[in-house]
């Protein structure tokens, strides 16, 4: 009986080996596999204190161009999809500013243009803005294209002797940016 | 694709699929020559072997996350939601990708003057490799980190290792007394290829910015290092590819040494108990090797510009300096340098009981090697008991056990059968077949016998067989 029920069990398995088979897959469902991963990080921060307005004798206290070479890698110029830049620009000084920042290319040809008319504080009223890219938005070519950003800041009333009353008075500009990629 | 990337890409895709080196069917199976490569100290009753060139082979596949079927069935389903359901977040750190195989050369038996000493020798090929899923750092390349604001991924999610060698070894099967057998088998390791990363620290997370909105931060202290790759990409580009593999086989890569030990202790009559450790030993990778590393730790909130710090230089690149401080803080290097990797070490041990019939072996005669000096011309027909399995592995020791029922028909049959419990699966039914026809030995391993019902569903298969010659002397 032990060795019946021995063959039986091994006969079995054998059987059960036998009966393999595959179900049927489809592996062209990888070229159908997207893969976008949002990239977010800061761009660029610009931070200048009163006590430069004041001793600047041109009301365009402040210009300058800033290399910046991460639009334009290929890693993320060629897989951009859409994305948004984030300006915060806040001022705690006694002045009227005005603030341009501006994408320009290897040509040094303006591809974009962001004006921001600061008020004098206190009270202190934040300036928020979000631009879309790429969809609805903004050109993504302006990001591909962009080897520099030039801010330009303008005191609008050539006030260079009022002070703030807030502590440690200045103007900063934040900037960050959040990308969808198209990896695969 | 080139050859050496096939190469390389076939070792990854059985580690994609294979489990580990598990042979639990093959584990005293005395009636097979091979089961002395598992336990040098096995019982073994033959005047001598030989193992017919390239017909041996084992092979084993699993994987202990997800079968083919959870993401390539053909449901209709979309594509991307299933890759992000099943492998992105339903494979966990603790999801392995591993594998083994075995190419048998050479491997010849013969017993000695002393019939108590039983010596064995050979030659394979053994590919092995493992991959813990890197499930942070594919969250963070599938998501990225835009939604993912304060979490850490963790580098150290990446262990991987892999290699192909050349083994050769040489053994020796002792009696020691009606009770004990032992054995030992020494081997030297040729390295084919060798690649590893298994100790990687660190992280990367993105938070709130003191002065810009986000800080990113990378700590870093990564490695990959490689040997052997490096000249076979050399060696493919001027067409010398397979000298080179032979060249690196046969003792023209980077050498090693490792020992197996084993016994078997008869308790009693019926009930035997048995253990091995198999591979403690170590290669030195001292030629064609590449060690790359990313070590330190960066944050960075993007371009800062200051004033009225930053007029003091109006044509200073903020750009550049920001990208050579990350540089200096956190360097990519490349060193030659050796280093040495311990070999992936296995324990076995098995608890066997014996009953029933008494059944003849072809040792069963007046000259042969225990004839008349002890009972291993016999063997019952029946025994049963349990096997534990042990590898260590870079997240740790990765164990399996099962129980066994053997059942011998005759001198001519063997039949074993065995269910292990382990990470991969909790219904692994295996079936082994051993074939003696005279002379001529066959046999033939499978495991997890369920899973040929759907094989695009099963997590873990292996097979292997081979073809002896076996002599037990003269009649």
């Amino acid at each position: 009986m032990g060795k019946k029920l021995c063959y039986f069990l091994f006969g079995l398995l054998i059987l059960v080996s036998l009966q393999s088979c595959v179900e049927e897959l489809n592996f062209d469902q990888f070229d159908d596999l997207q893969i976008e991963p949002v990239l977010e990080g800061s761009i660029l921060y610009v931070e200048a204190p009163e006590s430069i307005i004041n001793r600047a004798v041109a009301a365009n206290f402040y210009t300058q161009d800033f290399n910046f070479d991460g639009f334009s890698d290929a890693f993320f110029a060629d897989r951009v999809i859409d994305g948004v830049v984030t300006y915060l620009v806040e001022n705690t000084t006694s002045k009227d500013l005005n603030i341009t920042v501006e994408f320009i290319d290897d040509g040094g040809n303006v591809l974009d243009t962001e004006f921001f008319t600061i008020t004098p504080a206190p009270p202190v009223e934040p300036v928020l803005r979000e631009i879309p890219y790429g969809g609805t938005g903004r050109s993504l070519d302006i990001l591909r294209n962009t080897s520099a950003i030039r801010v330009t800041a303008e005191n609008v009333n050539g006030d260079t002797s009022s002070t703030s009353s807030l502590p440690d008075p200045k103007v900063t500009i934040k900037s960050s940016g959040k990308f969808t990629l198209s990896v695969k | 694709m080139r050859k050496t990337d096939i190469l390389i890409a076939a070792i990854l895709l059985i580690g994609a699929f294979a489990q580990g080196q598990n042979r639990q069917l093959l584990y005293d199976f005395n009636e097979i020559p091979q089961s002395l490569m598992v336990n040098p100290g096995v019982d073994v009753d033959f005047k001598w072997y030989t193992g017919i060139p390239l017909t041996n082979i084992s092979f084993q596949a699993g994987s202990s996350g997800i079968a083919a079927n959870d993401v390539f069935a053909d449901d209709g389903l979309d594509f991307t939601e299933k890759f992000t359901r099943e492998i992105i977040y339903g494979m966990s750190t603790a999801d392995e990708l591993s594998g083994n195989f075995q190419i048998e050369y050479l491997n010849v038996g013969f017993r000695g003057k002393n019939e108590d000493n039983f010596y064995s020798l050979g030659i394979y090929t053994e590919g092995d490799a493992i991959g813990y899923w890197f499930r942070d750092l594919a969250i963070l390349g599938f998501e990225g980190n835009g939604d993912n604001l304060n979490q850490r991924f963790d580098l150290s999610d990446l262990k991987t290792r892999g290699e192909l060698l050349n083994v050769f070894h040489i053994g020796l099967n002792k009696r020691i007394s009606n009770k004990l057998t032992i054995g030992v088998r020494a081997k030297v390791y040729s390295s084919i290829f060798d690649f590893n990363s298994t100790r990687n620290k660190g992280y990367f997370v993105t938070n709130e910015g003191v002065n810009n909105f986000y800080s990113s931060t990378l700590d870093s202290d990564m490695e990959w290092r490689i040997s052997g790759l490096p000249a076979l990409r050399d060696a493919e580009r001027d067409g010398t590819i397979a000298s080179t593999i032979t060249k690196r086989a046969f003792f023209g890569g980077n050498l090693g040494l490792g020992v197996d030990l084993g016994f078997t202790y008869n308790i009693n009559d019926q009930t035997v108990f048995t253990a091995s450790l198999l591979d403690l030993g170590f290669i030195n990778h001292s030629n064609d090797v590449k060690r790359y590393s990313l070590k330190g730790k960066a944050t960075v909130e993007g371009v800062e510009v200051i004033l009225p710090d930053a007029l003091s230089d109006p044509d200073q690149d903020f750009w550049d300096e920001l990208i050579d401080e990350v540089e200096e803080l956190i360097p990519f290097e490349e060193s030659d340098d050796s280093y040495i990797m311990f070999r992936p070490t296995k324990l076995n041990a098995s608890l066997r009981y014996n009953w029933g019939e008494q059944m003849a072996t072809g040792a069963n005669c007046d000259c042969g090697p225990y004839a008349s000096s002890s009972n291993k011309g016999t063997r019952y027909a029946n025994s049963v008991g349990g096997h534990l399995y042990a590898v260590n592995r870079p997240r740790g020791p990765q164990t399996a056990l099962s129980v066994f029922y053997q059942r011998r028909i005759g001198s001519v049959l063997a039949l074993k059968t065995s269910y292990t419990v382990d990470k991969f699966s909790f219904t692994n039914i295996g079936l082994g077949l051993n074939l003696q026809a005279g002379p001529v030995n066959f046999y033939v391993l499978a495991d997890n016998l369920l899973g040929y019902q759907n094989l695009a569903n099963s997590n873990y298969q292996s097979f292997q067989f081979g073809l002896n010659i076996i002599s037990w002397g003269k009649k």
